[in-house]
């Protein structure tokens, strides 16, 4: 059985008139256990989905798709026995390359035979026509919905070229599947757009990065899938009760990854919101929630939220973030390392991007000074995956001060890599 | 017969006569001390009192529940004093977030209209250590009329000392209950009748202190003690270390009973300003205390003979560590412009709170209306001198 344990790190202590809370939470699961087993345990009844969908347009180069298809099966390789699963090719509209079936399930059950042929037809793919991310999506949803026992639901989408469909066709697909299957996203090559694939990702739960070589597309699908199979938890709700009165700032997770969640808030009750975080494996995630109350004399302790983490109307863990008003300006002063190191955390990713779209945008200005402050942030927070990456794209005239200037020429792999990666964070040395 | 009890909060057995469980502090039965039904009212939820229960860490330090329901604190009162929502599992209110009120960590006594205590763990400590003990004839302007104010403070870092302390002030107002015998009625022999009785309570205080810890303790639990007794206009005090008693009349300057057995009290008394005595880093070094390491502690005891309308306080520390001088004590009872020793105790409580809160606080006290008998070319001495023997 999994096991969820919450940890709480703030400062409680507010000033005199005070009113935010901030609290960073971690919530670390252990025996997860393997996707699809935990409701039964046995093989054959897996209750667990996957789905590879690799892009066929013509853009894929000969090394690029046989990269892709070497990559999707070996993929194919870490999907553990009994799970459902089904491969999709992409060009401007989807179709279902395994299992052949018209119509009834649209996902076979892995077994050797299974993920001999499915392998087999993997190694049929040849590239011809365009990019139609949305329809690839809504494909994979039907695909889903074909077999309804299936419950967590999980892809991976590879793309080597921009979305060739309308925006809002796109947008729709996302939102379809939006709660209903999570998907991380793959860019092979530089020829495909990040914020159109973060778009995807973010939305359904996924990761999102750039795969520069062909060569590196197998590790990388190998390690997407054994990760996925590695989720034993099918789904989990954060959940943020706040006491009457007050006024959740935001709910942000932090790491391994920041994503602002405040906007995916539903309604648990009156006091309580829900937020959705997917499937979980052996693993640690840090958020950061700030919740406003009114301010109470000094000397009063109070709740400010409880955190928890639900397994459908399950609350399996629960962190509680306190607030305690005090005139000692010796313990109201600190700020708590962890809030401190995420704030910077997060700031430096919005650094990075919007520097990055100044950058693409020709403000040469702008792009400079965020690109400075996201390197002095970098070096604050002790974040060096982001300093080597800032470097590739700026020279660093002054590290402590954020004075940099933008490299003349810069690889177009680094600068995406540098855009993928900037909602990365790295813990805090303990 | 008592049923054999166990404790419901970490199911060690408990004794049948006592109220809080040994091992872990909680309270055990809900008729001696308040805490979902407190003697005082509530106060009204938005101008709520801060004298809510404490839990606090150092920075940045974590806090891990296991499961949602870890936290149990089953004598929990089970409607919230400030809002009445429910209160959680987890020991907070479910609606407006605030905590719940553990019985040890914060009690309220009220035996009559005229005296009233507040025993609270303060801010920054983690749990109670403190105590009180009272009883009081319901009638303050009767000429029988008869009050008991006991104050034990358990000294922090040893074992067990929220325990020791509790059943010491218990054993205490046992021993001071019956009125003062009058000796062979020559002052002179009333008063060593008095100091005899006062010394009892310290010793019966002693004993339950020594028996909160095992032999072998490597920390036994020790505690300070403060007593005063009224009885008709006279007051009767004791103290060992630094708990205190003031006489804080209405029209008059105030004065500090008790003699504190500490560090500072010596350099006081070896003519260092008391400001700059109590600041000095040893200042709350106690000099005499009870417990398994302090044998036959013996107290300072004195005698006051009421004869104006004014309070009696009898508090730990973690009151008069910010309001030392009786001028302000006074200045604070002023501020408050109350006669009902029930509000007086809370909000003095609010008062070391909203100082910090630094140590555990308690704060007994009864409203004298002034005197009751007639007495002729009384010279109202307070007398002060070691019991003999
Ligand atoms: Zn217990
Ligand atoms: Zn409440």
């Amino acid at each position: 059985m999994a096991e969820f344990v919450a940890t709480v790190y703030q400062n409680e202590f507010l000033p005199d008139g005070g009113t935010d809370v901030n609290a960073i939470v971690t919530i670390t699961c252990t025996g997860a256990g393997t996707a699809g087993q935990s409701a039964t345990g046995t093989v054959g009844s897996s209750t667990a989905g996957e789905i590879i969908i690799v892009d066929t347009s013509g853009s894929m180069g000969h090394e690029t798709m046989e990269g892709a298809k070497d990559a999707a099966q070996a993929a194919l390789a870490e999907i553990v026995d009994g799970t459902r699963f089904a491969v999709i090719a992409g060009t401007d509209s989807a179709f279902l390359a395994y299992p052949l079936v018209q119509d009834g399930p649209a996902l076979a059950v892995m077994d050797a035979q299974s993920r001999e042929e499915a392998s087999s037809a993997i190694s049929q793919f040849r590239a011809s026509g365009g990019t139609a991310i949305g329809s690839w999506l809504d494909l994979a949803g039907s695909v889903f919905a074909s077999v309804p026992e299936v419950t967590q639901r999980h892809a991976i989408l590879l793309t080597d070229g921009e979305n060739g469909e309308q925006p809002a066709r796109l947008d729709a697909a996302i939102q379809r599947a939006t709660g209903y299957f999570q998907c991380d996203c793959r860019g092979a090559g530089t020829d495909w757009k990040v914020e159109e694939l973060r778009r995807v990702a973010q939305a359904l739960l996924g990761t999102v990065d750039i795969i520069p070589s062909p060569s590196e597309m197998r590790e990388e699908f190998r390690t997407i899938m054994q990760t996925a199979m590695g989720r034993g938890v099918a789904d989990a709700q954060l959940r943020v009760w706040s006491p009457q009165g007050a006024q959740v700032l935001f709910v942000r997770q932090v790491a391994p990854t920041v994503e602002d969640l405040s906007d995916r808030r539903t309604t648990v009750n009156p006091l309580t919101g829900g937020y959705p975080t997917g499937a979980w494996g052996d693993e640690s995630r840090d958020y950061h929630v700030a919740v406003r109350l009114p301010a109470k004399a000094v000397g009063q302790e109070q709740l400010a939220a409880r955190v928890q983490l639900a397994l459908g109307d399950d609350v399996v863990t629960q962190g509680l973030v306190k607030a305690t008003w005090s005139n000692d300006s010796e313990l109201t002063a600190k700020i708590d390392k962890q809030v401190a190191h995420y704030t910077g955390q997060v700031e430096l990713a919005s650094m990075i991007q919007e520097g990055l779209a100044a950058k693409a945008a020709g403000d040469g200005a702008t792009a400079t000074t965020k690109l400075g402050r996201a390197v002095q942030l970098a070096a604050e927070t002790g974040n060096a995956e982001a300093t080597t990456r800032l470097r590739k794209v700026v020279d660093v005239d002054d590290e402590k001060e954020g004075t940099v200037r933008l490299k003349r020429t810069v690889d177009k792999a680094d600068e995406m890599a540098l855009d993928t990666a900037s909602t990365k964070t790295t813990r805090i040395k303990k | 017969m008592t049923e054999p009890r166990t404790c419901p909060s970490c199911g060690a057995a408990a004794p049948g006569e006592s109220n809080f469980c040994e091992e872990c502090g909680t309270a055990l039965s809900a008729d001696v001390l308040v805490s979902g039904a407190p003697t005082t009212p509530a106060p009204e939820a938005g101008e709520s009192s801060p004298i809510e229960d404490m839990d606090s860490g150092p920075i940045s330090s974590a806090t891990t529940n296991h499961s949602a329901t870890a936290a149990q604190e089953s004598a929990a009162p089970v409607a919230c004093a400030s809002c009445g929502g429910s209160i959680g599992p987890d020991g907070y209110c479910e609606q407006c977030g605030v905590k719940a009120l553990s019985p040890r960590d914060h009690f309220r006594e009220q035996p009559a209209p005229w005296v009233a205590g507040v025993c609270d763990k303060g801010i920054r400590h983690h749990r109670n250590e403190d105590a009180m003990a009272t009883s009081a004839s319901p009638d303050g302007t009767a000429r029988d009329r008869r009050a008991v104010l006991v104050v034990l403070d358990g000294v922090s870092n040893t074992d067990d000392s929220q325990v020791g302390s509790l059943a010491g002030a218990k054993a205490a107002l046992a021993a001071l209950t019956v009125p003062f015998p009058d000796g062979l009625g020559t002052d002179g022999s009333r008063v060593a009748a008095v100091t005899h009785v006062l010394t009892n309570a310290v010793k019966a205080a002693q004993a339950e202190v020594v028996a909160a810890a095992t032999p072998e303790a490597a920390n036994p639990a020790s505690a300070t003690f403060s007593a005063a007794v009224l009885e008709g206009d006279v007051v009767s005090f004791a103290n060992v270390g630094d708990s205190r008693s003031y006489w804080l009349p209405d029209s008059s300057p105030g004065v500090q009973l008790s003699v504190d057995d500490s560090a500072a009290q010596g350099l006081i008394a070896a003519g260092m300003p008391r400001a700059e005595a109590e600041s000095s880093p040893q200042a709350h070094a106690i000099t005499k205390w009870l417990g398994q390491d302090s044998e036959e502690p013996t107290p300072t005891v004195g005698q006051l003979r009421i004869t104006e309308p004014g309070w009696l306080l009898v508090c730990s520390d973690g009151l008069w560590n910010y309001a030392s001088e009786p001028a302000q004590l006074v200045e604070q009872i002023r501020r408050t412009g109350t006669d009902d020793p029930a509000a007086l105790a809370l909000a003095l409580t609010d008062y070391a709170y909203g100082q910090g809160g630094q140590d555990n606080i308690t704060t007994v006290l009864a409203r004298i209306p002034g005197p009751v008998l007639v007495h002729n070319a009384d010279p109202t001495p307070t007398s002060k001198e070691q019991p003999h023997g």
